[in-house]
């Protein structure tokens, strides 16, 4: 690997003589902007020149000097771009020229350099042109703002709102009805129980573009509804790329806090991987682990000693948050001067983030209803407020190999990332055993865990085109392996009673140790095939193609409880870290400490599942009518998906449980028909409508026998596949009908308004609902609810202000809001369970808000971009309306995820040499808002049901290209 | 290749028709099979040839087993028996006869040794029969066992059952789910014993009448779950004013088990018996808050008889009544993990003649009802000791500002600093002739709020009529002493 990187780097010198110069470029079409094959180059003083390839780029080495660079292709107009400079080892750069089609009143088109190159990006006329709304960032783009991370780019994306500083979402739509791609290829995330990839991995140098469409069309994967993110990664770099950055972050909450709150981990955790402190003894693995029952004192007391002594949290200090980055590239010609000449392409970039987080007044509680309907208020069952501390590690490693001819181009580009996050948390916990379901009891807990994460993903891809005849064949494979596990959750919860503090099951719980693994592999392969011709006068497109996707999870937890085997006495005060001490493991009295195995042999907690999608589609963009552009396509989806695993029924013994053995849970041929029609009421405004048919699938942990407990807030997530009372056990995918309206109007330098109405129909939603008949503990299932519908308008818009006074030339604004009304109809286990706990003048409907669905959100920045200063700055500001998040049902009340007001500065400042460094300053929630989610009553006060408080922090960055 | 070779084999056959047909062969496994007593869906596979151009069927005659496939064709080189062996002990066998079509037989005998009677019967599987357990043997819990509606489950006095180890979703337990019953009817000489495997206490010990663990201290809880009675009587929970959820699920059973709904209509519903029963070192959790008591009985019905009931050091409640309406009587509660006497949901039945030895919770935590529907129970005639040397409760009496409860004739010794009935204001809370053995002038550093209700007395006068649990652990143990 360490050869071959200095190959790279050698060999744009070894091929190049210094003294030379190149003039590089991508020519595209300025109707649609997409990418012209084979427009003539010709460098007018040298008579020679090339011809662009099937990206539409070119690049030809000349000596210094100064240019005029001729670009001709039939049937458009000729463009000559004059006094093209070109210094001895420098790009002359000229991204996305555009050719008009010639008209008799202008055959040839003279511009000088300084003017094209400023120009505007290909991508709002794209946009313009596109078959699907919408909207995007491009390199160039990017280049000017200076952010340094995808994550930040994409907040410049009209609809697009940032969730916890990585995931992107559209349109308000939660995890579910979104989907993230790189490279057009899905791949899971390092969460793997979200649909959407964290975006902060990405340094900005390295992405082409990141592209929204928010609706759907044949060739895209169907289990989208929101919006489908792309990041398309660069193959050839336009220019040499090697920059290193570093970064630095402060919270006067998390950074530099002597209160921090940490536990002792392993020596590797700065790598974002435990080195073993905390894997699970070898002896707990098997069937029968050591208790004082059959097994000697010695076994026992060797077993208890096998696991990691730390249960209790440490008080230290945090360090300042802190980043660093290198990212290099290039392209490189193979075969000098040689028409057919072929390149070589490659990126690479490593990055490096440490955080701390620190949050007090952390809260997690429970509510109830009374039962007197007159008794409006709503009580707590438990309380639990604390702290939490976690560092996180993040590292990534990007790397493509990109080779290209004037017709065939193939790439490999493979990503790695590791990320390690470890937690501490201590709480208060209350219990009022006046509550339903409660025995009452005050405690204290210590929490630990720790979540590591990988993922590996390679893209190999192929794409070639024919010269003449208009054909493009593209493949793609993609294989990606993700592995979540964590290792040794531990929590140690004290209850005090007014003369003793000792564990109690019956209250607080006996320590408890944790351990989940997760493996999941995916292969998705792809082929598309499109052909262009011309329909009545017009370019048209015929798209076709296919798909297979494979993805398979292998899941299990392991749980472990401390018992005592005498009575328990405990030094007083007591707490965590005075637990597991010699004296007081098995045979030593008291207390007499041994683990006990919540393991049932074969495990409940334990599974395997597998999909095979295969997918075929073919689509037709034509013009029949003049100005209204047409998309039709349909969309074939074969989605099996099969489980391994057993309810806990089975697993204890009784034959008269499930037990699945690779058998379907879902299976399913769809079909997606979509139709999108653009009609061009003006040069800039279009008036756009479609329809499409899409689908969201459960998860795998959603279609499974997994209890899930999160042993901080106690909550349990059970898989769907348990029958219950009225929940027949079979969840079904959800299917959605979206049509959409709108009216767009593109104006000069990237400014748009547009105005979209959408109404969405969904069969068989999926819901998280409170399993009403359990009230000790508190648990949760994904079921079906009724169906679903939603409409909304979306607004949205691009403004210069230099309307206004010509001083704020380089300001805009831009805002993208988007109101949403849905509506559920509720099941009849539902309405009658809220009848039965309805208040005094309260009227229960038979619908609701859909679960996850904001009622609105806002998206609203103001940016002050001037090129020649070289400065950017920026305030955004989002907020999503009050979203139910949990479907209460009963006793329960719902509990809504409350508004989070998200207000961000950034201001980055090019300078130097040839603008090299690069200085940013940012503020993210300046407003101080703290995450909560809260339990709603009629006519109760609102109760929190879960709070976070993130504080205000501040960073800076440096970064210098070389 | 497959199927080239398939077809050279039918030429073969063709070849040699015509021709003398070879005699079929039986050939037994030349190893004796081994086979627990009583065994059913066992198997012995024997070889068999046949000529090839012709055809053959097969008859198995049992000795000591009985064949469930005595007759049929034979297809391929193995023909496999099933068979369920006998309760019998020793030598069975199984001799197999095949005859071909040209009427040509072979027989062969298979040797088969059926094991002694296990004194243990581990059980994996939920009861959906009637069925009876005996004194002579061990039952050991697999798993949590549910009698299941309409089956009925006869324990003979002295049996013994164990628990095997387990927490969260693994704890064992003996669930009577709704519609089922129990028919537990021990005597004061010949108690049955709920405990763990780890107990080494075996029938012919209680029928000894030695009724201690020989090796384990009354101390040790967790081990397994315990014993879950569920009935059909009217419960007062959160939901049950509303007509489509009229049942919940019982503490210490996963949501995933639907047998742990209790609750209904019928108040006179029944259950069973249970009568000398001792249950030890049980409560295993799933889950914090959630675990399982000695004793449960959810909305179990006045039809249902429960009294002489012993539970050891259990890690939860001794006792926890959800609703209902049964009444208990003669209870011994020591050294439990949480509390000793516990009620929810308006139980309305009667606690009668009781003892409550140390737990480390509360010795009663009496909740009021949870829904609309009221009700309220009585509990008289015991005696409590609060803390000795090693073990201290919680509090003397807890109680709800909502509970409903009359408390009669309870005396509480041993009460220590800190220690106090918890509530004075509780309206419907009746304190009748509790006597806590302090100084009269202490009496109210143990009750919380004054006045002192006329009805909390001092003094030292034990309540509860030891002389019956003289069957226990407990008492033979010297716990029960001073009350």
């Amino acid at each position: 690997m360490k050869q071959l990187l200095l190959l790279l780097f050698l060999l744009p010198a070894w091929l190049l003589s210094a003294q030379d110069g190149i003039i590089r470029g991508s020519v595209i079409e300025d109707s649609n902007g997409e990418p012209i094959i084979g427009a003539n180059i010709l460098i007018q003083e040298l008579a020679t020149g090339t011809t662009t390839d099937l990206d539409g780029t070119f690049s030809v080495d000349v000596a210094p000097g100064i240019y005029t660079l001729q670009i001709t292709y039939i049937g458009y107009q000729t463009l000559n771009i004059e006094t093209v400079e070109v210094a001895a080892g420098q790009v002359a750069l000229f991204e996305n020229i555009r050719l008009a089609e010639s008209s008799l009143e202008l055959a040839e088109v003279v511009v000088t350099a300084k003017v094209i190159k400023t120009s505007e990006a290909a991508l709002l006329t794209v946009k313009k042109n596109s078959a699907v709304m919408m909207d995007g960032v491009s390199s160039a783009k990017m280049k000017l703002t200076g952010d340094a991370t995808a994550v930040e780019a994409a907040k410049r994306v009209t609809g697009v709102s940032v969730e916890g500083g990585k995931y992107v979402y559209v349109r308000g739509l939660g995890d579910r009805y979104s989907k993230t791609t790189l490279n057009n290829v899905e791949i899971p995330g390092l969460d793997p129980d979200r649909n959407t990839l964290q975006m902060d991995i990405f340094p900005t140098n390295l992405i082409d573009n990141i592209v929204v469409s928010k609706n759907f069309t044949a060739d895209m994967p169907a289990d989208f509804t929101g919006g489908l993110l792309n990041v398309e990664t660069k193959d050839f770099p336009e220019e040499k790329i090697f920059n290193v950055s570093v970064s630095t972050s402060y919270n006067p909450q998390m950074n530099l806090n002597s209160d921090f709150l940490s536990y002792e981990g392993g020596a590797t955790d700065f790598l974002g991987y435990d080195d073993g402190t905390r894997e699970l003894p070898a002896a707990a693995n098997q069937e029968t682990i050591p208790t004082p029952i059959f097994f000697s004192d010695q076994e026992v007391s060797d077993f208890v000693r096998s696991f990691n002594p730390t249960l209790a949290v440490e008080r230290q200090s945090s360090f300042l948050n802190f980043g660093a980055g290198l990212s290099l590239g290039n392209q490189v010609d193979l075969g000098k001067g040689d028409d057919s000449k072929s390149k070589l392409g490659y990126i690479f970039s490593i990055s490096y983030k440490t955080d701390y987080n620190f949050y007090d007044e952390v809260i997690n509680a429970e509510y109830q209803r009374f039962s007197d309907p007159d008794a409006f208020e709503i009580r707590y069952a438990t309380i639990q407020d604390g702290e939490i501390g976690e560092k996180n590690i993040l590292i990534g490693i990007l790397g493509g190999l990109a080779y290209k001819t004037k017709l065939t181009k193939i790439r490999l580009t493979a990503m790695r990332l590791q990320n390690g996050e470890s937690r501490a948390g201590k709480f208060d916990i209350i219990n009022d055993g006046e509550a339903v379901g409660q025995s009452g009891y005050i405690a204290n807990s210590d929490n630990l865990e720790y979540n590591e994460r990988s993922l590996s993903n390679v893209l190999l891809n192929g794409t070639h085109v024919t010269g003449q005849s208009g054909w493009e064949i593209d493949w793609r494979i993609s294989p990606t392996i993700s592995v979540s596990t964590d290792p040794d959750i531990r929590k140690t919860a004290l209850t005090y009673t007014p003369v003793d503090t000792f564990f109690s099951a019956g209250a607080a719980g006996n320590p408890s140790r944790i351990w989940r693994y997760l493996d999941e592999t995916n292969i998705i392969g792809k082929v598309d095939l499109t052909k262009k011709y011309v329909f009545k006068g017009s370019d048209a497109k015929l798209k076709f193609g296919a798909s297979h996707a494979f993805k398979e999870r292998d899941y299990e937890i392991l749980f472990f409880d401390i018992q005592f085997f005498a009575n328990q006495s405990w030094p007083n005060p007591l707490d965590a870290s005075l637990v597991l001490q010699d004296q007081y493991i098995y045979p030593n009295r008291p207390n007499s400490i041994y683990y006990q195995s919540g393991n049932n042999t074969p495990n409940p907690n334990a599974y395997s599942s597998n999909i095979n999608n295969t997918g075929a589609y073919i689509s037709n963009e034509f013009t029949p009518i003049r100005n209204l552009k047409t998309i039709l396509g349909v969309r074939a989806e074969n989605f099996t998906q099969r489980h391994t695993g057993r309810d806990q029924k089975f697993a204890s013994g009784d034959s008269s449980g499930r037990n699945l053995d690779n058998e379907v849970v879902l299976d399913a041929l769809d079909f997606f028909p979509s139709v999108n029609l653009i009609y061009a009421l003006t040069e800039s405004q279009n008036l756009r409508a479609s329809y499409s048919r899409t689908i969201a699938r459960p998860s795998f942990k959603e279609l499974s026998f997994a209890q899930i407990i999160d042993p901080i807030t106690n909550r349990i997530f059970n898989g769907s596949l348990f029958t219950y009372s009225d929940w027949d056990g079979n969840l079904s995918e959800t299917r959605i009908n979206n049509f959409d309206l709108r009216w767009e109007w593109f104006l000069e330098r990237e400014q748009i308004f547009s105005i979209s109405g959408f109404y969405k129909q969904f069969d068989n939603p999926i819901e998280l609902v409170r399993i009403p008949e359990q009230q000790t503990s508190t648990e949760f299932q994904p079921r079906n609810v009724g169906d679903g519908q939603l409409y909304g308008v979306e607004l949205e818009f691009r403004k210069e202000l230099d309307f206004l006074s010509p001083a704020l030339r380089n300001l805009s604004i831009s805002s993208n809001v988007t109101l949403v009304e849905s509506q559920i109809d509720m099941t009849d286990l539902e309405f009658n369970s809220r009848k039965g706990f309805e208040r005094t003048g309260e009227t229960i409907e038979r619908t609701r808000q859909m679960a996850g669905q904001s009622p609105f959100v806002i998206n609203a920045g103001i940016t002050y971009s001037n090129t020649e200063s070289g400065l950017d700055a920026g305030l955004f500001y989002n907020v999503k309306g009050s979203t139910l998040s949990i479907v209460g049902v009963g006793l329960y009340p719902d509990v809504f995820l409350d508004p989070f007001h998200s207000l961000n500065f950034s201001i980055i400042k090019r300078f130097g040499k040839d603008r090299n460094s690069t200085i940013d300053f940012k503020i993210a929630n300046i407003l101080n808002d703290k995450l909560e989610s809260s339990f709603r009553s009629f006519e109760a006060e609102n109760q929190l049901f879960s709070r976070l408080n993130p504080g205000i922090s501040f960073g800076i960055g440096y970064g210098h290209k070389f | 290749m497959l199927a080239t070779a398939l077809i050279f084999t039918a030429c073969d056959g063709d070849d040699d028709g015509g021709s003398t047909f070879a005699d079929p062969t039986v050939t037994a496994p030349s190893s004796v099979k081994e086979v627990a007593n009583g065994a059913s869906g066992e198997s012995v596979d024997f070889t068999v040839s046949v000529d090839a151009g012709l055809t053959a069927t097969y008859t198995a005659t049992g000795s000591g087993v009985t064949v469930t496939n005595g007759s049929g064709a034979v297809s391929g080189g193995t023909v496999t028996i099933n068979f369920d062996a006998g309760t019998v002990a020793g030598a069975a066998s199984i001799t197999l006869t095949v005859t071909d079509s040209e009427n040509q037989k072979a027989s062969g005998t298979a040797v088969i040794d059926i094991a002694e009677d296990e004194k243990t019967v581990r059980l994996t599987s939920n009861i959906s029969a009637d069925a009876t357990w005996t004194a002579d043997k061990v039952y050991v819990l697999g798993g949590r066992i549910t009698v299941l509606d309409g089956a009925t489950l006869t324990i003979e006095p002295g049996t013994v059952i164990k628990g095997e180890a387990g927490t969260g979703a693994n704890a064992t337990a003996l669930l009577i789910a709704r519609g089922a019953k129990l028919m537990a009817e021990g005597t004061a000489a010949l108690p049955i014993i709920f405990t763990s495997v780890a107990d080494e206490i075996q029938p012919e010990d209680v029928a000894a009448g030695n009724y201690a663990s020989p090796n384990l201290d009354p101390v040790i809880n967790g081990l397994w779950g315990g014993v879950i009675v569920l009935g059909k009587a009217v419960i007062s929970a959160s939901n049950d004013n509303d007509e489509d959820v009229s049942e919940v699920q019982i503490e210490g059973i996963p949501t995933s088990d639907p047998n742990g709904l209790y609750g209904g209509t019928n108040d006179a519903d029944n259950s069973g018996v249970i009568r000398y029963i001792s249950i030890r070192h049980g409560g295993a959790n799933i889950g914090s808050g959630n675990e399982i008591n000695g004793l449960t009985l959810g909305a179990v019905g006045s039809a249902t008889v429960i009294e002489h009931v012993e539970i050891v050091s259990n890690q939860d409640d001794g006792i926890e009544w959800f609703g209902g309406t049964v009444n208990v009587n003669n209870v011994v509660v020591w050294n439990t993990g949480d509390d000793g006497i516990d009620t929810d949901q308006a139980w309305r039945g009667t606690l009668d003649n009781f003892v409550v030895i140390t737990p480390a919770g509360h010795n009663f935590e009496l909740d009021g009802p949870e829904g609309s529907f009221l009700g309220g129970h009585t509990i008289q005639n015991g005696s409590v000791i609060a803390s000795d040397a090693d073990r201290v409760s919680e509090d003397l009496i807890n109680v709800d500002a909502n509970s409903i409860v009359a408390l009669k004739n309870i005396y509480i010794t041993g009460a220590a600093e800190g220690q106090k009935i918890n509530r004075i204001t509780a309206v419907d809370v009746i304190f009748d002739n509790i006597i806590i053995n302090v100084p009269a002038a202490d009496l109210g550093n143990y009750v919380n709020g004054e006045p002192v209700p006329a009805g909390i007395v001092a003094g030292t006068t034990p309540q509860a009529d030891t002389s019956v649990f003289g069957w226990t652990w407990a008492s033979k143990a010297g716990a029960i002493t001073g009350i």
